[in-house]
């Protein structure tokens, strides 16, 4: 008996114990929209799809642009044809090798106006600049040719809302040409999409990664973990419940409120950073009262943006007077000149525009608890200088609307993340006549941005950058405030995460225990 | 009883029309672009204006009305303009999931309500029934989203009993699918009861203050063959009003219950759709809430005759 015990011991000691498949389960606020990178989409979108398909170059960590797909980039001096050549032994996800005629056929199908693609206007000669042609001299080499040259060629190209201008197997889509799923390169492959509930991607065992380290969208993008599932949670005391029961092991994006709170727990880490979104007051400088730029002065000089700033991020951000954020290789000494508090200052800029307290409302939103902080703040502030704002509150759709068509007077304002300095500037900037959404409409600053998009001189261009925001100070169509943080929260059974400027989650480089 | 069945569904033709233009009229006129949320921030007018005539929004209102409505009558919701699935198929399997947790919840604070207030009408004015309306006030006192929340902490986060956020229907895996909505049912269980037991009460002391019930005493029948045979018939009658009315009014979206429990129910879909402002599943939604309110209506009407023998059908 005893020897069949031992026997029986010793056999189930020496049986190969299969390796238990890891599943990383992290949370979604919402679920995401396809996943037809670029197309239909929202922030979770890119998320889930940037985990998926990879695009010839991707931003790094410090928001530079480098190589992805792409082996070397070589630029023509004219600045008007950029040779990619592609790493050699990149599969698709279904078995398929990676060729300069598949990047052609993606990108044929971005250029095509039914696509849909959202940053088709960056490439067809709307905007940055027009692709005119996309040779494939071999199978490794892929050539753009453009009509004119474009600083920002490269970093439209690696943007996340445009999907990374993602490079898919033809097999993605259906017989007919409309997008089925995607089979892409990157470390993970499109697993299970359960509407409103979760969407799985497996890991790719024969991804083919850059050596090095992570780094930022490009890197070594090794994948750990043989399953992400993001379960969609829209409510963020449910998140929160879930994270603590240990039913997800990362929260990407937690309220502030529960970071004191999270930070004591033993079991959970925190990994914090400032991101490049933008919170902002946008003032409309068509307004009657408010075109007078010593009444917008004056505002923002009533403002003690140290406090403001501590308590819109619960300490997690610093004030940042420039559309440039601070994470941004662009951002210097020169953009940290703003405003400071000045309530003498602000009351004689006030009698001397003549201002009898009429009431300015602000609009703000309950859709960011910080908007609608910000905006109670800066009414409280304002009023020591006499100032009578009012504020309205919306659903965020009513107020996007009422943005693009700039229909306001003040407006506590969120942007999403430009990872260029051109494009930082172009969002704010622009004729209100044919844009009534852009904040600043200056001709010879429109300009100097449009100079700054061309130009690849990188003394020239920060020359140029440094110029707009002396300009921008001085007219103060807008309060820039702060770069928001992104804080996401993990169960320290999750290891090698780690949250960046972008703000979007990722999960190659990460294991689970 | 059929007769009278399909002259109330035909009644409803109206009020159904009147819904879905009431809908249509009153999601165009608040702000907010489906289009525009779809681009965010970023996006130029002209990319706007494209992706609207790609949305079929650029056409005028009563064309766009008309089109919607004639592929109504046919079955077809149209397609949601944010995922581009079909409305119809959508609603359904939402709907299943809503329908599951609000049937067996109604029911089971039926079951809860009905003897409680009943027991508390035979025992009014003691302690027994300060007690059942001191309970009943304080779960209409309740809002939902906290019992649900303070649920959820107790039994999935400390005591780690029940999960804590997903969902598994029941032909996949029954026992799961058990586990993940006993909170919800328990939450909208509690939150329900308060009202059903306090009209179970009210109904019971009137009824037991009428002649026929000092007649059934006085022929020496027990308490309990009192209550039963001859209170609960009559007093169950405006119980079941108020069961059609909050068995409409739930199985058109239990959206805070859904949140918090994370349930891809029918509510969550609404409310959803109308931050979005995905016009097709909203006009789909309400149009099929509205549905469910007559449906509901007229079988509560059907089912009176059987409780109250005064009442028919015809």
């Amino acid at each position: 008996m005893k020897f069949f015990a031992v026997a029986l011991a010793t056999l189930l000691a020496a049986a190969p114990v299969a390796a238990q498949e890891t599943l990383l389960r992290a949370r979604l606020n919402s679920d995401i929209r396809s996943t037809d990178p670029g197309t239909n989409r929202d922030a979770n979108t890119d998320a889930v799809v940037l985990h998926i398909v990879e695009g010839l170059v991707a931003y790094r960590e410090n928001t530079s642009v480098g190589p992805l797909l792409a082996e070397r980039i070589d630029i023509a001096p004219d600045g008007l044809s950029y040779t990619f050549t592609l790493r050699n032994g990149v599969r698709f996800h279904n078995g398929a090798m990676l060729t300069s005629a598949d990047v052609k056929f993606a990108w044929d199908r971005y250029l095509r106006r039914e696509t849909n693609w959202r940053c088709l206007p960056e490439f067809d000669g709307r905007g940055a600049t027009k692709v005119t042609g996309i040779e494939t001299p071999d199978p490794r080499t892929v050539v753009f040719r453009l009509e004119r040259p474009s600083a920002l060629f490269l970093a439209n190209m690696a943007r996340a809302d445009c999907g990374g201008s993602g490079i898919w197997h033809r097999d993605s889509l259906n017989a007919d040409g409309s997008w089925n799923t995607p089979i892409g390169t990157g470390p993970f492959r499109m697993g299970e999409w359960r509407r409103n509930q979760f969407v799985e991607v497996t890991r790719f065992p024969d991804y083919s990664a850059r050596p090095g380290e992570v780094d930022g969208y490009t890197g070594n993008k090794t994948a750990y973990v043989d399953r992400v599932r993001w379960l969609v949670i829209p409510d963020a005391s449910a998140a929160k419940a879930a994270l603590l029961s240990g039913a997800i092991d990362i929260n990407p994006d937690i309220a502030n409120q529960d970071l004191e709170e999270l930070r004591a727990r033993p079991d959970i880490r925190l990994s914090a950073t400032t991101t490049m979104g933008m919170m902002a007051l946008l003032m409309q400088t068509r307004d009657p009262l408010l075109q007078d730029v010593r009444i917008r002065r004056a505002i923002a000089l009533t403002l003690d943006y140290p406090e403001l700033v501590r308590a819109l991020s619960d300490g997690q951000s610093t004030y940042n007077p420039s559309v440039i954020p601070t994470a941004s290789g662009a951002h210097g000494a020169v953009q940290q000149q703003g405003f400071s508090r000045n309530i003498e200052e602000a009351r004689r800029l006030l009698r001397a525009a003549g201002y009898r307290g009429q009431t300015i409302r602000m609009l703000t939103t309950r859709r960011y608890n910080s908007l609608l902080e910000m905006a109670t703040l800066t009414q409280a502030m304002a009023q020591e200088a006499g100032l009578n704002i009012e504020f309205e509150v919306l659903d965020w759709a009513t107020q996007l609307d009422r943005y693009t068509r700039g229909d306001y007077q003040m407006m506590a304002f969120t942007y999403s993340a430009r990872l260029d300095p051109s494009l930082s500037f172009e969002m704010v900037s622009g004729p209100k006549a044919t844009q009534p959404r852009k904040a600043w409409d200056n001709a010879e600053a429109l300009a100097l941005l449009q100079e700054s998009m061309q130009v690849t001189d990188p003394a020239r261009r920060q020359a140029l950058f440094d110029e707009l925001h002396r300009r921008f100070i001085a007219e103060v169509p807008m309060i820039v405030l702060y770069n928001d943080a992104n804080i996401a929260a993990h169960r320290t059974s999750m290891t090698g995460f780690r949250s960046w400027a972008t703000g979007q989650p990722r999960f190659w480089g990460v294991r689970l225990q | 009883m059929i007769g009278y069945a399909a002259r109330r569904s035909l009644a409803a033709i109206p009020t159904l029309l009147l819904v879905a233009i009431a809908v249509f009229l009153l999601m165009r006129l608040i702000p907010g672009d489906p289009a525009q949320l779809m681009l965010g921030d970023a996006a130029s007018a002209e990319e706007v204006q494209a992706l609207r005539r790609s949305m079929g929004l650029e056409a005028p209102l009563p064309l766009q009305f008309l089109h919607w409505a004639g592929a109504a009558l046919g079955g077809n919701l149209g397609r949601s303009i944010t995922n581009g699935e079909p409305v119809l198929p959508l609603i359904l399997s939402r709907f299943s999931v809503t329908a599951a947790i609000v049937l067996l919840a109604v029911a089971l604070a039926t079951l809860v309500a009905v003897p409680l207030g009943m027991l508390a009408a035979w025992k009014q004015n003691r302690a027994t029934d300060l007690a059942v309306v001191a309970f009943a006030t304080l779960m209409l006192s309740i809002p939902s989203f906290w019992l649900g929340l303070i649920l959820l902490l107790v039994f999935g986060v400390k005591l780690g009993w029940l999960p804590v956020v997903g969902f598994v229907t029941f032909a996949e895996d029954p026992w799961a699918a058990a586990a993940y909505i006993v909170l919800p049912v328990a939450t909208l269980v509690l939150i329900e009861l308060g009202g059903m037991t306090r009209m179970a009460r009210a109904a019971t002391i009137d009824v037991l203050r009428l002649d026929y019930i000092s007649h059934a005493r006085a022929k020496g029948l027990s308490e309990f063959t009192v209550m039963r045979r001859h209170a609960l018939p009559n007093a169950f009658a405006p119980t079941l009003t108020l069961i059609g009315l909050v068995l409409g009014n739930l199985l058109g979206g239990i959206a805070v219950i859904e949140t918090v429990f994370t349930l891809p129910g029918l509510g969550r879909l609404l409310v959803e759709a109308i931050f979005q402002r995905d016009y097709p599943v909203v006009q789909g939604v309400m149009l099929f809430v509205a549905g469910i309110y007559v449906v509901v209506n007229l079988l509560v009407d059907l089912a009176y005759p059987i409780f109250d023998p005064r009442v028919t059908a015809e």
